[in-house]
């Protein structure tokens, strides 16, 4: 049934605030149907972006989207600004992606997978729309079912950090194929996340949720938080530094639903430790993501449990173990899943969009990519 | 070498002006005639001087096909028959023919200048034509004036005779009836959606065939069915690439921006202005807000200009069977274009206090009804303007999209636009993934891609070719794509040579080959295969025999009826796929050829076998020979 914008936006979408219903809760909704879904969304530049296929057994695309018109700031839009993506640049992949890193200031894409333990880097060509594989980067791994983490140090010669295990952590000269760090030790904790903060420093995250940051200067000692056994949270854990605003910084997210929020000048002492209302365990915690919002203080997304992306306010969050409320609920892929599949479509990965401060990026396992730009109902009063 | 050329006529790359020469099996036709809208000199016309260098237009065409009302598919049609001179078959559908002079009539209004060229072109059939040569807007917007010469006749005269029609591809899916061009060219309609009376064409000559998509949709629209086509396996599918590259945003999200710009300015007590040319969209955009109306309750009137809900609504209804399942069952009920919240416009409403949605022509704001409005509310910012489509350069649409926000008005007039203005495009194209889908559908053997540069498309290319492994062209307008075919020829074989054959001995074996001498006949399109006899008494000739005769010598002592006997042993016992007799006069038969031995006049040692054969067991004659050359196995 169709009809109004209200109706289906309370659909769409949930927020506490939305007292009268026909408050519009969304600036703008973009909802896109791609030929594959995707589990990677990653910038280049900031009208941009790249998606790749997952599926196994066939050939995958990475492709190169620009935004729709209409997202650009109205200046830029033109004449006839469009609501739709367009495919700038595409490739094909013979194996599933399930991570890709752009390498800034080139025209490179590496991309992580399976089968086959290596790192494939790839060339946006200039003069045509073609994405091409370049050379392959080896990665040490004999368990075939693990599939390496990467990150980028970009400089003038950008190195890819990458590693499957802490024990195999190495940063590799993207040109060269030089290995220019080494973790060099023996534990080998599984690895769920990588991120480089500066030009010296990396952090990392385990599955079991052991964080840490290390200097690449220095032989490996990095700060880290302590997980006492008794303590462990159990599931799988990914994480992500970076929030804005005073408050901690790096956001640990646990497939129990659980978000913990540490300040990196002690990662031993959690800042807060709350339950999210997630429908839990996550089906898929391979799936989990939690992202600050680079545009907001103190705010940050979380999805991986279901169909959903929720936004939450952490100001003020302290404390262990109380529940929290999202600020703003997406349930876009769920309402617009047309495709009358038995299971509901799962988020596989969101993005926050660079310069616009509350529109996101998610993707689904139906194939569906939505854009999105939430109403703030709070700041509305 | 049989084959298919395929040449994109038109100047530049840009999207407009389709416009594609195919020849198959010796047939030429036009897919389209349309007509670049963002040029004003003949840049927006196709190159036809690659057709008309090689003489009379209306002898080298065979037809013109036209795949729906569309300005750049068929906006240069008038041009093309007047200017250029054809005057041949043009086919297209009920709704193309009906709505394609009133989107001209549209069309002509915006360059209206003091200038006004007027080529009148009496055609075949005395009927006077008028076709108006369009200039560029000199920045300012007139009314037409009304000269002696101005265009009167009606609308529909500027077609020419004979302007074929094709019936309705109504179901979805839909396919009209085949159509014969001549005895040897067939055309079939396939429902496009798009717009109203949209087609994709199969054309056919033979075992060969082209399928052309002009513009259609795969999703089916609130007004249309979607496109579908079957699994025609053409040679050839030759669609447009512009949209290729695009990944659309859905309907609803696009549906819901609409509504909810109407309604944010509804309800701050604005006015909205959507400027609509007198078909197409407009009838969409009623339905949605009608609906949307009705389920938030909404009391502010929606208004239709009456010149739309004279020209449109009349001419949606006669093609009701044009539309989708939806629409035609609910026309039984309530017929889905009498609106129960959207009215008839009466100019004096314009001036009528509080909120309003107004539907009104010509779409660009050029002129007219819409251009009216607009300067009434153009000065309130509570106000607001949506615009649907592409619009010209020159036109004041064109202007506030640009940003411009003062406009001089005849007269000098300045005026400042503080209403809102947002683009809003309904074009219901399929996208790259809609392309897939009918490529699929279809199975083509090749597909053609039209409209792209090549460059920018390599990735949608391979994408094609590695996902229906076929090859993929796109050519640049004026270059010529040529692809191979393999016609099959039907032949019919006469039975007396049938049944000849089997009489020969052996039967066939079905996984060898066999041999099978006969004549050719080719008379006018008819292919036959008859015995030689049959052609010559058909021809009335005299049948002539060739038969070659070789002697080959044999080292033996023996009489030649003892050496007959040998040579029949032997071959007998060699040639065990061929029929090999020993005659009563001594003579050895293998199959048609003569075996007989005779004593050598001065040796008598040697024999002398006469091999004779006729010319067409020539093969088995030589190889005989040969055989016989080797000598013959010792007696037991």
């Amino acid at each position: 049934m169709w009809g109004g914008t209200c109706t289906e936006d309370s659909a769409w979408a949930s927020t506490p605030a939305a007292g009268k219903w026909h408050l519009p809760v969304y600036q703008d909704f973009h909802a896109f149907d791609l030929s594959g879904a995707t589990r990677v969304l990653e910038w280049i530049g900031d009208k941009g972006i790249l998606v790749a296929g997952y599926e196994s057994l066939k050939k995958n695309e990475i492709l190169h989207l620009i935004l729709p018109l209409r997202l650009s700031v109205k200046e830029n839009q033109g004449l006839f600004p469009e609501r739709d993506f367009k495919v700038r640049h595409g490739g094909f992949s013979d194996r599933s992606v399930f991570d890709l890193k752009y390498v800034p200031d080139t025209r490179l894409l590496v991309t992580s997978g399976l089968p086959g333990c290596y790192l494939q880097v790839w060339q946006v060509a200039e003069d045509s729309d073609v994405i091409k594989a370049v050379s392959t980067i080896d990665v040490h791994e004999k368990e075939g079912r693990l599939w390496p983490r990467m990150a980028i140090f970009s400089s003038a010669a950008p190195g890819v950090l990458h590693g499957a295990r802490l024990s195999s952590l190495k940063v590799v000269d993207l040109e060269s194929q030089k290995t220019t760090y080494s973790s060099g030790i023996s534990d080998d904790e599984l690895l769920s996340s990588l991120q480089v903060l500066d030009a010296d420093t990396f952090a990392f995250c385990c599955t079991s949720g052991r964080l840490g940051l290390v200097d690449t200067r220095q032989k490996w000692t990095p700060s880290e938080n302590f997980r006492p056994g008794s303590g462990s949270a159990g599931g799988r854990w990914c994480a992500e530094a970076g929030g804005r605003g005073p408050g901690p910084s790096i956001a640990s997210l646990g497939s129990d639903g659980q978000l913990c929020l540490l300040d990196p000048r002690d990662l031993c002492q959690p800042v807060s430790l709350v339950q999210c209302p997630v429908s839990m365990p996550s089906p898929d915690p391979e799936l989990l993501r939690v992202t600050w919002a680079p545009g907001l203080d103190n705010c940050l997304a979380i999805s991986g449990f279901d169909g959903t992306v929720q936004v939450y306010d952490v100001t003020s969050w302290g404390g262990m173990g109380r529940q929290v409320e999202p600020l703003f609920t997406h349930k876009g892929h769920i309402f617009l899943d047309g495709n009358g599949m038995d299971t509901a479509p799962l988020v596989t990965t969101h993005t926050w969009h660079p310069c616009k401060p509350r529109t996101l990026l998610s993707a689904a396992s139906d194939a569906s990519l939505h854009v999105w730009d939430w109403v703030d109902l709070h700041a509305a009063r | 070498m049989p084959e298919i050329r395929v040449t994109p006529l038109g100047a530049g790359q840009d999207v407009g002006r389709s416009c594609i020469l195919v020849s198959i099996a010796g047939k030429n036709v036009m897919l389209d005639c349309g007509m670049h809208m963002g040029f004003s000199d003949d840049r927006r016309f196709p190159d036809f001087s690659y057709i008309t260098r090689s003489g009379r237009l209306t002898d080298f065409l065979d037809c013109v096909i036209i795949s729906h009302f569309h300005l750049d598919h068929c906006g240069a049609l008038p041009y093309f028959s007047e200017m250029v001179g054809y005057d041949g078959p043009i086919y297209m559908t009920q709704p193309t023919q009906a709505i394609c002079p009133i989107l001209l009539e549209d069309y002509r209004k915006i360059a209206v200048d003091k200038k006004v060229v007027e080529i009148t072109k009496h055609i075949h059939d005395n009927r006077a034509l008028r076709y108006v040569e369009l200039l560029p807007l000199s920045g300012t917007v007139q009314e037409p004036q009304s000269t002696s010469n101005a265009f009167t006749p009606p609308l529909t005269h500027w077609l020419l005779s004979p302007c074929i029609l094709i019936p309705s591809a109504c179901e979805t899916p839909g396919t009209s009836p085949l159509m014969l061009v001549d005895d040897e060219l067939e055309i079939k309609a396939y429902y496009a959606g798009h717009v109203l009376g949209a087609a994709m064409f199969q054309i056919k000559v033979g075992s060969e065939s082209v399928v052309y998509t002009g513009d259609y949709n795969m999703t089916p629209d609130r007004h249309l069915g979607a496109a579908w086509i079957d699994k025609c396996r053409p040679n050839l599918l030759i669609t447009e690439s512009t949209y290729a590259t695009t990944i659309r945003d859905s309907k609803r999200c696009r549906e819901r921006d609409f509504l909810k710009k109407v309604h944010e300015t509804v309800e701050r007590g604005g006015k909205v202005l959507i400027p609509v040319f007198a078909l197409g969209r407009a009838q969409e955009l009623c339905i949605l807000l009608e609906t949307f109306w009705e389920r938030m309750d909404l009391k502010a009137p929606i208004y239709f200009s009456t010149g739309l809900t004279e020209k449109a609504n009349h001419y949606y209804k006669l093609f009701i069977p044009w539309t989708n399942q939806k629409i035609r069952k609910t026309f039984v009920q309530r017929n889905m274009f009498e609106f129960k919240h959207v009215k008839a416009f009466d100019r004096a409403f314009a001036d009528s206090p509080g909120p309003m949605v107004v539907f009104a022509t010509p779409g660009m704001l050029h002129a007219g009804q819409s251009l009216q409005i607009f300067r009434k509310w153009a000065g309130n910012e509570k106000n607001m303007v949506i615009m649907p489509g592409y619009c010209v350069q020159g036109t004041v649409g064109h202007k506030i999209l640009s940003g411009q926000r003062k406009l001089e008005m005849e007269g000098r007039q300045v005026l400042e636009v503080k209403m809102q203005v947002e683009y809003m495009s309904f074009s219901a194209h399929a996208d790259a993934k809609g392309i897939m889908q009918l490529v699929g559908q279809a199975e083509p053997e090749n597909v053609l891609l039209v409209h792209g540069e090549a460059k920018k498309m390599e990735f949608l290319k391979q994408k094609i070719e590695q996902e229906f492994r076929v090859s993929c062209y796109m050519p640049a307008n004026g270059e010529t794509v040529t692809l191979p075919t393999s016609p099959s020829i039907p032949v019919g074989i006469s039975l007396g040579l049938l049944k000849r054959e089997l009489a020969q001995g052996l039967l066939p074996d079905s996984k060898k080959p066999r041999l099978l001498h006969g004549t050719l006949i080719m008379k006018d399109s008819n292919f036959r295969l008859v015995s030689s006899e049959q052609a010559l008494k058909e021809l009335g000739l005299a049948e002539h025999q060739l038969r070659f005769t070789c002697r080959v010598h044999l080292h033996d002592t023996r009489k030649e009826q003892e050496t007959a006997v040998r040579v029949y042993s032997h071959l007998k016992s060699v040639l065990k796929d061929h029929c090999v007799q020993h005659l009563p006069d001594g003579s050895v038969t293998v199959e048609s050829i003569l075996i007989q031995a005779a004593a050598h006049s001065e040796d008598p040692g040697t024999k002398v076998l006469l091999v004779s054969w006729t010319y067409q067991d020539e093969e088995l004659g030589s190889y005989l020979t040969s055989l016989l050359k080797k000598g013959l196995p010792q007696a037991s």
